[in-house]
């Protein structure tokens, strides 16, 4: 019995390593590698020089690393409590109303498979400052003095969130209809038994049930506004003037932009860092909310 | 069946290690094996379906049908991805054998890596060609006395396309001097048309196309090399101070229209296709689209001159920023046939062929021949002739160290978003401090 216990643990291990192997390499190896490149002043040709931890008390130093980080955590708490109440309110609807639901299901996930590149320049031409349709309708609504050029210094970081938003909605909406989906029929008849009904039910009874569901999709929602990119680089490119720029754009121009590799990955480095720091808060918040409730 | 199966899954591993192999044997180098069939691999370019790719294109396949001895591995790339993918195989040493690339900085650092090997011999053993080529037009190819290329055309950064026929309308002269622009830039404003159409969401647009001409206006060319070199000015010096506050000038008049830092260049040349705007500046490069795309009516208006001069500043104002254009690079690795061959495809690129054929597809080239003007667009002949009479003047992201062009890029937005320009003038020196250490 013993033996063969083992034996499945030595299988279990077998079939994990290829897995871990490739994790290693691909992910594990690059973040150390780029920790150390970190230390160095290289241009990406020639000779790289050891310069100590002189990039990184430049980074922390920089203004527009602060810049980005608030962005950056601008974006981290529009994401959390725009796309997961808005994606879990969605899937609530949606759960009770059979007949719409297809055609919500589908309005609000089709920006999923729209490439980010198509999403940046849908919103472009909304934002557009002179043929815009969002300065048109203000126009039209008769809310001239509500008319802003939208991707500026001043509005340009805040005006990325509803793109933000609106492009992963769906995916959290998926994630939620399938936890919800999977609450036993029994409960639900227990809460009606017990004359739970509305929104007494859902805050009682149908949030707790897809709790576990909702702290993933948080830290999700963290990681993956963390490593936003690619739609702040097609619509505005951090700029004006470094205005939206997030740590990642930040990384991007430093590296391939000024060409200044070691600095590049020290700023890597530091998202990894930053990220590690931000999901454990997101954790131990979770952890002391749960503990309370018990 | 199931043999015929099996021999069909042998086949396709093979294949697979074929291509496995190849992968990672990378450039193939070591001309070994028999040495009748030379492999050359070219980067470019010429990727997309104007007049100049398609002749640089067409040049490449003629060389090839010329040399079947020489086989060519050519790859194509967008601008913007060529320069990053130069980057990456650069930092991995693994330049491809011929590649475009750019003169100044990027020439100097692929010397500095001992990436690229001089064609000084080669040149010389040509004088026909070698001197045929326009003054200084191989000083950004030059690095310590040795010339690493030849530039296969001639890339002015800063022209004023404008609108004949609004300017007629409300009655202004094409401005010749700086308070004549801002006087044309009240009365266009005054009439709700756009006086110069801008797009700087890419943001390094106002600094080539704007901010190197006027810069040499105000502060003269000498001083700006002195700056970049640090060698007895610095970028805080009053009179980079002055060129800054001229570019802020223009925003503060309202000279362009709202959230340029906004929309990107093609938004803007539809700004004044669309004949909303009066003027718009920029390089020589938005000839060809204005040429293809734009209105019959707005074509037919549209005429180009430089940036007025600057009253008291030190620069000569019958000037242009611009550079010499791309030329070919040759990998440090190759030599014997394969050395001879790249040269080969240098002078069949960079030769007299290779520049007619450029001048031809309405693109100005750094070498001395006439341009037959009964084929010639009327537009690129104003250009040409224009071309005659003024000088080039460095643009400055050519000169610059990368670190201090990103700062100047990000500073010109800011500036022109109200910034105060001492302190962008502190942030461009510092960085151009920062990177000769």
């Amino acid at each position: 019995m013993q033996l063969k216990a083992l034996s499945s643990r030595k299988f279990i291990i077998m079939g994990l390593l290829p897995a871990i192997a490739v994790y290693a390499i691909f992910v594990f190896v690059p973040v150390v590698w780029s920790g150390y490149y970190g230390f160095f002043n290289w241009s990406g040709i020639g000779a790289a020089r050891f310069i100590g931890f002189d990039n990184y008390t430049e980074i922390f130093r920089d203004p527009i690393f602060w810049t980005a980080l608030r962005n950056n955590i601008i974006f981290v708490l529009a994401s959390v409590f725009g796309q997961i109440p808005i994606a879990l309110i969605v899937a609530i609807l949606v759960q009770k109303d059979g007949k719409r639901s297809w055609f919500m299901r589908t309005a609000v996930f089709m920006p999923m498979v729209l490439s980010t590149v198509v999403i940046g320049m849908i919103w472009q031409y909304i934002y557009h400052p002179q043929i815009g349709i969002l300065n048109f309708l203000l126009e039209w609504l008769g809310l001239e003095s509500w008319q802003r050029v939208w991707l500026s210094e001043d509005y340009g970081i805040y005006a990325l969130i509803p793109p933000l938003i609106w492009s992963f909605v769906g995916l959290y909406l998926i994630i939620f209809i399938a936890a919800l989906q999977n609450i036993p029929g029994e409960i639900h008849d227990a809460a009606q038994l017990d004359g739970a009904t509305g929104v007494r039910k859902i805050v009682a009874v149908t949030l707790p049930m897809i709790k576990g569901t909702i702290l993933v999709a948080v830290v999700l929602c963290i990681s993956g506004s963390l490593k936003s990119f690619d739609l702040v680089y097609i619509m505005t490119r951090g700029g004006p003037a470094h205005a939206t720029e997030l740590l990642a754009t930040y990384m991007y121009n430093s590296t391939f932009t000024s060409y200044r590799y070691g600095f590049g990955s020290a700023i890597s480095t530091t998202i990894v860092l930053v990220s590690l720091v931000l999901i454990g808060i997101s954790q131990w918040l979770m952890s002391i909310k749960s503990k309370s409730n018990q | 069946m199931r043999n015929f199966t099996r021999t069909g899954t042998a086949a396709a591993l093979s294949a697979m290690m074929v291509v496995l192999a190849a992968c990672g044997g990378g450039s193939n180098n070591g001309s070994g094996g028999s040495g009748d069939q030379v492999t050359l691999s070219v980067m470019h370019n010429w990727t997309g379906q104007d007049a100049k790719a398609t002749a640089m294109r067409g040049l490449l396949d003629q060389f090839q049908e010329d040399h079947p001895d020489i086989k060519l591995e050519v790859e194509g790339l967008a601008t913007d991805g060529l320069k990053t993918r130069l980057r990456t195989v650069a930092a991995a040493n693994e330049m491809p054998d011929l590649f475009v690339m750019w003169p100044g900085v990027m020439t100097q650092e692929f010397v500095s890596g001992d990436l690229i090997q001089p064609i000084g011999e080669y040149l010389d053993s040509k004088p026909e060609w070698k001197d045929n080529f326009i003054e200084n037009a191989f000083d950004d190819y030059t690095v310590d006395g040795k010339i690493y290329s030849a530039p296969m055309n001639l890339a002015p950064t800063s022209f004023v396309y404008y609108n004949q026929a609004i300017f007629d309308e409300y009655g202004v002269e094409v401005p010749k001097t700086w308070d004549e622009l801002l006087a044309a830039i009240e009365t266009f404003n005054q009439n709700d048309v756009i006086p110069i159409a801008l797009g700087n969401k890419a943001n390094w647009f106002v600094q080539s196309t704007i901010f190197s001409s006027l810069g040499d206006r105000v502060t003269g060319t000498d001083w700006f090399l002195k700056a970049v070199a640090q060698d007895g000015a610095s970028f805080t010096d009053p009179q980079f101070v002055a060129a800054l506050d001229k570019l802020q000038e223009l925003s503060e008049a309202d000279a362009f229209q709202d959230g340029f830092n906004s929309i990107d260049e093609n938004q803007m040349v539809q700004l004044y296709f669309q004949g909303k705007a009066a003027m718009f500046i920029s390089g020589g490069w938005a000839m060809a689209n204005v040429v293809k795309n734009a209105p019959e009516d707005i074509l037919q208006q549209t005429h180009i001159t430089i940036l007025p001069s600057v009253e008291g500043g030190e620069g000569d104002p019958m000037s242009t920023s611009g550079v010499v254009g791309t030329g070919m690079g040759i990998s440090s690795k190759l030599e014997g046939a394969e050395k001879e061959a790249a040269m080969e495809l240098l002078y069949a690129l960079s030769g007299p062929e290779g520049q007619q054929a450029t001048l031809e597809s309405s693109t100005l080239v750094s070498y001395d021949i006439p341009l037959d003007e009964s084929k010639a667009d009327p537009l690129f002949v104003e250009l040409y002739n224009l071309m005659q009479d003024i000088k080039i003047t460095p643009v400055y992201d050519a000169k610059l160290s990368s670190a201090a062009v990103e700062v100047t890029n990000n500073g010109l937005q800011e500036l022109l978003g109200g910034g105060d320009p001492a302190a962008i003038a502190e942030k461009i020196q510092n960085a151009q401090v920062g990177a000769a250490q």
